[in-house]
């Protein structure tokens, strides 16, 4: 795609440092090549699959979302914060009632996931409702 | 009160695609599917942005239909 030319050069860097961070935090060698790997074959495709709107004037920023993937974007958000501090209400609860010690930290990276993931079900969900 | 449109139909008179439309006005072709199947309602810049595209005041294009009968509110 013409005019592009900083949208990927700029994500290929961004895929080769999130490989490098991974490596550098402690994660084997082909984790990192496999991370990186995967965060550029979606960077690649993500003018083609529809979900943004190209400018490849605004440089290495070409992707837009427009406002039906704005709205999508925000009431996926919303449902992951409100799924997130729910649970995090429940734990808090559980945890007071059984006067255990504190919320281990292994459930609270746990509920961090729960988040992120009703964060990507929502925004999967109401792609399919709104088309 | 639901927000009805005639865009498909408005946007065949001038013989365009989804994808030109979408092109036209700045928006994915996903959005213009979802306007034309009632699955989204465009703000009114959007709605204004298609109403221009297509030559025709907003009106023709979007309209209020006050029975409820279909589509989203």
């Amino acid at each position: 795609m013409r005019g592009m030319k900083w949208y990927y050069v700029s994500r290929a860097l961004f895929a080769a440092a999130l490989g490098a961070v991974l490596v550098l935090g402690g994660s084997a060698w082909w984790i990192g090549a496999a991370a990186g790997t995967l965060a550029l074959a979606w960077f690649l495709a993500a003018p083609h699959v529809g979900r943004y709107t190209v400018h490849p004037d605004h440089g290495a920023t070409a992707l837009r979302r427009d406002e039906r993937g704005a709205a999508i974007n925000s009431s996926a958000a919303r449902n992951g914060f409100v799924v997130s501090m729910l649970a995090i209400a429940g734990i808090i609860i559980y945890v007071g009632a059984f006067a255990m010690d504190g919320v281990p930290a292994p459930v609270l990276q746990w509920l961090l996931a729960l988040g992120v993931v009703t964060y990507y079900a929502s925004d999967f969900w109401l792609r399919r409702m709104h088309s | 009160m639901c927000l009805q449109n005639r865009l498909r139909e408005s946007r065949l008179e001038k013989s365009l695609t989804q994808e030109s439309l979408a092109t036209a006005v700045g928006v994915t072709r996903q959005t213009i599917i979802a306007v034309e199947k009632l699955k989204f309602v465009p703000s009114v810049k959007l709605a204004l942005e298609l109403a221009e595209a297509l030559g025709k005041p907003v009106g023709e294009i979007f309209w209020l239909d006050r029975t409820g009968a279909g589509g989203k509110s």
